[in-house]
């Protein structure tokens, strides 16, 4: 059972995908069907599904979650209505989503449910702080396609990555983007003196401060633009660009390579620990990847653990 | 007039509600929901319910702290409610909401089992008794196997065969059938909920007053057939002002209907802030509030008029001048429909040449001179005619830290208009070239 145990450890853990069937559903499933009930008050939800019950790109339904009797979980009370378990509520918040109210709950049984939480970063955080007068060990946050915010260290304090055939159906590939997110994951903490400038926007950016200050604390997103104007400007001297964690990152891998190729430095204000990084090597469209080779060669790429766990049972 | 549409006026009301620390989403809505109280006996008993809450908030700031934590989990259910009481058949949410709002309005009562809130008492154990058939007495819900011996049945077999859809079935009938019982056995309690859910939004309200008042040294005022304030002060402007390590400067002030009063004085004199604070504590007295004074005596008005220049009408399209001339319009206007009137006009006139801005203040003044019910508060630069009773700034005193301003009211018999505005700008370091040619002119070098 590898990395549960390692989740026990944290009190909020989110699970992201990098693209959509990338195993993110298998992984979170995994994770429920193994973790130590007795002891433990378990919370599970996910960050907003845009009111769409139906995939709209495949027009496939979205995949339910299995629960176990005992767990909590938090979804919009549209899907509370649908759900196929037994179930005693204990909230029902006056924060509304697309698609209703967020309801919390505890399954009575075993069964499925569909889940749809608070709709922002900062709702799901409010959401998060709403179950400590239940008294819960462990959220874990389902993060939604193209939501790598719920995986920001500001709203939980660890990450399961996953990652497949359905992100690229070239491993190489596939394992250069999985290791470019890892590397943006693992970048350092900021430890220096408070920054000597700040930029909230790009029109905020003058090739002068630029120019003449050495760190900069980026405050919103870290775009291509930015990044290659910063760039363009190292041969002028050291830049180091802060910015507040790794979900702030938009740039391209290749602009980033060459950034830091330059010499060039980012660091983040706050980090989030990778717990796991799962994979699915069957994508689709039909595409299937050989899973010990891809395990095998992004394991040795990212320094990390990797694992299927769908082929492999552990 | 409902809260709601004078929370954002010039007065700076926002600020005050902003301050109040209210524990749900409902009861806010609630009390931007109020009706301005027109009607004395209605402010008297608001005042009596404060006091009532102020006393508890000095004594028993545990238990206070207590109910607004629990007041958090008020939710608005009208919905919910006028769904009972159509007829309809409510669903586990709903009727969960139900028992939360039961629960909570129980725990709320024998908190404050000594208080009497208009209401509050409505048959608990009844209601809850239908929604917690184990006799548990938790706060949450579902179809609790209690119900029905048959129930319990069906979900053994449906839990031994998960996936079999006719015992799917089965279970579904046996919970709506529950349901269906649950939401007739309720039904007669539907308007004592809608009671309660406003009780408790009311308790929320008058706990946030009351704490407002402790914390920012409100006072409650007497309500009398004139209007006497001593040491009256503007919350966000003092709240500035210590942010700066300075203290805001009280002042007194009085007025009554029948009568104008027209202030006059230097710039920079606090005479807007004179005029924000006595449009604020009108508005807080007419809602049930405290009011920020040491002492206040007031006075009940049926309108509340304040014109003074605001950048929302420019941005409308109007300039400042014809802006603030159809506010004043509307205050003549009313001045004819006989209520009681209360009006507070900042600097008339001001954006256009003294000459014809003079004649113009000095109009208004004449036409609305006199008039029973309305009570007439100006400011004003001009020399003018029938002012009524003059209240001038004190203005620049010497001190041992060169001039400061003296913010202080004081009645006088001059309509005589202080000139200090090159003093003021000296004060202020403005290029002396400037100021001295100024003097020049006035042939006062």
């Amino acid at each position: 059972m590898p990395f549960v145990g390692e989740i026990l450890k944290y009190r909020s853990v989110s699970i992201v995908g990098l693209a959509k069937n990338a195993g993110k559903t298998e992984c979170l499933n995994y994770i429920l069907k193994r973790l130590p009930l007795d002891y433990f008050n378990v919370a599970v939800t996910s960050i907003g599904i845009d009111g769409e019950s139906l995939d709209q790109v495949t027009s496939t339904a979205k995949p339910e979650i299995t629960l176990r009797e005992g767990m909590f979980f938090g979804t919009s009370e549209k899907h509370y209505r649908q759900r196929k378990l037994l179930s005693e509520l204990f909230d029902v918040s006056d924060e509304t989503t697309a698609i209703g109210r967020v309801v919390t709950a505890k399954a009575l049984s075993e069964g499925k449910v569909l889940l749809s939480g608070p709709s922002s970063a900062s709702a799901l955080k409010r959401w998060m702080s709403s179950l400590d007068r239940i008294g819960i060990d462990l959220v874990l946050v389902d993060g939604a396609l193209s939501r790598l915010s719920t995986a920001s260290p500001a709203v939980s304090e660890a990450m399961v990555l996953s990652t497949g055939a359905a992100f690229s159906a070239n491993i190489k590939d596939l394992v250069s983007k999985t290791a470019y997110v890892v590397e943006l994951i693992g970048l350092p903490l900021y430890c220096g003196p408070e920054p000597e400038a700040r930029i909230s926007s790009f029109s905020d950016l003058s090739g002068e401060t630029i120019r003449e200050c050495q760190v900069l604390e980026v405050e919103g997103a870290l775009t291509d633009r930015l990044l290659q104007v910063v760039k363009n400007e190292l041969q002028n001297g050291e830049k180091e660009l802060v910015v507040s964690d790794f979900t702030r990152i938009f740039a391209s891998q290749d602009l980033y390579r060459a950034f830091i190729k330059r010499g060039g430095k980012i660091s983040v204000r706050m980090k989030s620990r990778l717990l796991a990084v799962c994979v699915n090597p069957v994508a689709p469209n039909g595409i299937v990847l050989d899973s010990d080779v891809l395990c095998g060669t992004l394991s040795e790429k990212i320094g990390l653990r990797v694992y299927d766990i769908v082929k492999n049972v552990y | 007039m409902k809260f709601r549409e004078i929370v954002d006026s010039p007065c700076g009301l926002r600020f005050c509600f902003e301050s109040l620390e209210l524990s749900s989403g409902f009861a806010r809505k609630t009390l931007l929901d109020k009706e301005m109280m027109t009607d004395e006996k209605a402010v008297s008993a608001a005042y009596d319910t404060l006091r009532v809450y102020a006393d508890l908030v000095g004594k028993e700031r545990r238990l206070v702290e207590n109910v607004q934590f629990k007041l958090c989990g008020l939710r608005e259910i009208s919905g919910t409610l006028s769904s009972l009481k159509d007829g309809n058949v409510l669903d586990d949410i709903e009727l969960f909401e139900i028992k939360h709002l039961a629960m909570l309005g129980s725990d709320v009562r024998t908190d404050l089992k000594y208080l009497d809130i208009p209401g509050i008492d409505i048959e608990y154990d009844k209601i809850i008794d239908i929604l917690d058939p184990d006799g548990l007495r938790i706060g949450t819900f579902y179809i609790y196997d209690t119900y029905s011996q048959e129930l319990r049945d069906a979900r053994r077999r449906l839990e031994a065969d998960p996936d079999n859809e006719e015992l799917k079935d089965d279970v579904m009938t046996l919970e709506d059938g529950i349901k269906q019982n649950l939401s007739e056995m309720l039904r007669p309690w539907a308007a004592d909920l809608e009671n309660l859910m406003s009780a408790l939004a009311d308790v929320d309200i008058n706990i946030s007053k009351a704490l407002l008042m402790y914390k920012e040294h409100y006072v409650i005022p007497e309500i009398g057939d004139r209007s006497m304030i001593k040491g009256m002060f503007h919350p966000e402007v003092k709240a500035l002002l210590e942010k700066r390590n300075r203290t805001f400067q009280c002042i007194d002030f009085d007025f009554r209907k029948g009568s104008t009063s027209t202030v006059i004085g230097a710039n920079m004199g606090g005479k807007t802030v004179a005029m924000k604070t006595l449009c604020l504590m009108q508005y807080l007295f007419q809602f049930g509030f405290a009011v920020p004074a040491a002492k206040a005596v007031l006075e009940v008005y049926d309108i509340i008029q304040f014109c003074i220049g605001d950048e929302q009408s420019e941005k409308k399209g109007l300039s400042s001048f014809a802006a603030e001339i159809l506010r004043i319009n509307n205050v003549i206007v009313s001045a004819g429909t006989g209520k009681r009137l209360l009006a507070l006009i900042d600097e008339p006139a001001r954006t256009t040449n003294p000459v014809e801005g003079s004649a113009l203040v000095s109009a208004l003044l004449k036409i609305l001179n006199g008039k029973e019910n309305l009570a007439l508060i100006l400011t004003t630069h001009y020399k003018v005619d029938y002012a009524g009773q003059c209240w001038k700034v004190k203005g620049l005193v010497g001190g041992s830290a060169g001039l400061r301003m003296d913010y202080e009211l004081v009645k006088t018999d001059t309509n005589d208009v202080p000139q200090e505005a090159l003093n003021i700008a000296r004060e202020l370091h403005i290029n002396d070239l400037w100021i001295n040619e100024a003097a020049m002119i006035l042939g006062r070098m």
